[in-house]
């Protein structure tokens, strides 16, 4: 079964897995424990214009069936990464999304700018959501308004597809998704990581050093799907969907809730090759759940395409 | 696994078979699924290329550390490794000397089972615990040669105090003498302080983890950087460090 999937501006990833943004690195780290040619694309840790040394440790804590973090979106800048770590990905077949990140809209616009220069960038995710930072990040992600100004910016300056990820931390995510489409954004992909904390009860303190953190993994799938699944009802262009996928089966709850193409992050830690493994599994088990392509799987439980009469028959097996 | 070992109360030592594991370089470690979301790094105590088996000591703390405590014989385990940056050889004409406090002992019994043999004056490996039940692998020490001197906080066993007592003494006799310590923040912060934070000064740290390669820069700590202090992974740049290279907050 071809796996291929089609996205605005001629973006073609050869199946819809990811690797999410933050998860894993800036290319090269898993290069040694995956084959990445496998893989429809890698979207690399958030770019800054200059260097950000990120939170103080703790980073990371362990809860049920996810894990919190605060990284603070440490990263040595977009000139380091275009020297560093984009020659090594330019040799890698497989697409690049750059994630950029910023404190002001410049900042965006500045990231933006010098990636479209660079080739063997595929497209750009534009972060305004991430919750461990105080100013920027996040708080751009909670306003349609600001939401746009960035991704307006981001848009007068590159031809790049480009996708605006989008928070679960806020009350309508729908509303920024339908703001940043307006604005010119390509793709939306959702959901990055909730905020919440944990108690490090042996030291009576909290448990990360950032104090409040993100939390990932199948914790969060259901809100994720939840997200997906409005903001793919809600707008036109097509939504990359995310948020505790940790095996195929979820891969296809994430494409019948009506994402195009999903990313695969926090089971990465654990299981290095996951994503591998579903890329792998994918064709047998659209296929098994009656599908001739991946195409016709996306979107097929939103209203309206949900098929009554199998479930009427599901009662009977 | 290939055999399993209840070494001191809440402590469990697990061989496990893998030529792979067997071959890291003492420091190293290995990242374990266990039962949460998340593996669990774990320094080598023991590392056998004649027969291929790695054994890891750690300590019974949570519920990842707990199910792993419980495999059984024969259990088949998923280990990412070995990952990291071990200790380095050190230079056999100088005197060098261990520093472990509880379970920071265990890798560095790997090194010195691989270094002993070469070292031109008898190592002494200065061990640590809460108390005496608790003193890991302190025959194992003695069987290699070593001058083992023991400290306990409640002095049950060896000298009251902390490994710091001895380490002072041994560095006023050995002031060129190389250190490798491991063990808790507060007391690798200690050997820091009274060693100069020299680079012949090793130690190896411990810090939450993500992926353990590199990718997820969750597991930094304060680092010694050329333009003030930067933040440093410890499954990439570490688990070793030498005291220069760090600054402890």
């Amino acid at each position: 079964m071809n796996l291929a999937v089609s996205l605005p501006r001629g973006l073609k990833l050869k199946n819809p897995i990811i690797a999410a943004s933050g998860t894993f690195g800036f290319g090269p780290e898993y290069a040694s424990f995956v084959d990445m040619s496998v893989l429809g694309g890698i979207s690399v840790k958030g770019l800054s214009p200059d260097p950000w040394p990120g939170n103080p440790p703790p980073r990371v804590w362990e809860t049920p069936m996810g894990i919190l973090n605060s990284i603070g979106l440490q990263n040595h800048g977009v000139e380091v990464f275009c020297q560093q770590d984009l020659p090594f990905l330019r040799e890698t077949d497989t697409r690049v999304v750059a994630n950029i990140i910023g404190h002001t809209v410049d900042e965006y616009r500045q990231v933006a700018a010098r990636l479209s220069r660079e080739p063997g960038i595929d497209a750009l995710e534009v972060n305004i959501s991430c919750p461990n930072i105080k100013e920027g990040g996040m708080s751009f992600g909670q306003n349609p308004d600001q939401a746009a100004q960035v991704m307006a910016a981001v848009r007068f300056e590159t031809d790049l597809p480009v996708m605006v990820k989008i928070s679960p931390n806020t009350t309508y995510p729908v509303e920024i998704a339908e703001a940043v489409e307006d604005a010119g954004a390509d793709m939306i992909s959702a959901i990055n990581t909730l905020v919440g904390m944990a108690i490090d009860v042996k030291h009576r303190r909290p448990a990360l050093g950032g104090v409040t953190g993100g939390l990932s993994g199948p914790a969060i799938k259901p809100i994720a799907l939840r997200i997906v699944y409005e903001v793919a009802q809600t707008v036109k262009i097509p939504v990359v969907g995310m948020g505790g996928i940790s095996s195929t089966m979820d891969v296809v709850e994430f494409l019948m809730a009506g994402a195009a193409a999903v990313m695969v992050g926090t089971i990465t830690f654990q299981y290095p090759r996951r994503m591998q493994e579903i890329v792998a599994e994918l064709p047998e088990v659209i296929t098994e759940l009656g599908f001739d392509c991946l195409q016709d799987v996306v979107g097929s439980a939103l209203p309206g395409r949900s098929n009554a009469s199998s479930m009427m028959e599901a009662e009977y097996e | 696994m290939v055999k399993r070992q209840v070494p001191a109360p809440g402590h469990v030592e697990l061989w496990v078979h893998s030529p792979v594991l067997a071959g890291a370089t003492p420091g190293q470690f290995a990242h374990v699924v266990t039962q949460g979301t998340l593996r669990r790094p774990i320094s080598f105590s023991r590392l056998d290329v004649d027969t291929g088996n790695a054994a890891m000591l750690f300590q019974v703390v949570g519920v990842g550390t707990r199910w792993l405590a419980n495999q059984e014989m024969g259990a088949v385990l998923d280990i990412l490794g070995p990952l990291g940056r071990g200790f380095p050889v050190p230079d056999a004409r100088r005197p060098w000397c261990l520093v472990g406090g509880g379970v920071g002992i265990p890798p560095l019994f790997a090194a010195a089972s691989q270094w002993t043999s070469a070292a031109r004056m008898t190592p002494t490996a200065i061990l640590g615990a809460r108390t005496e039940s608790l003193v890991l692998l302190e025959e194992e020490f003695r069987q290699l040669g070593h001058v083992v001197w023991i400290t306990t906080d409640d002095g049950s066993r060896g000298m009251k105090g902390t490994v710091i007592g001895p380490l002072a003494r041994w560095l006023a006799k050995n002031p060129q003498g190389q250190v490798y310590a491991c063990g808790p923040t507060a007391m690798l912060r200690a050997v820091g302080a009274i060693s100069g934070q020299r680079d012949d000064v090793w130690m190896a740290l411990e810090q939450r983890m993500g992926c353990g390669v590199g990718a997820c820069l969750a597991c930094v700590v304060l680092g010694n950087g050329p333009e003030g202090p930067d933040y440093r992974r410890v499954c990439t740049e570490g688990p070793v460090f030498s005291g220069e290279e760090l600054i402890f907050p």
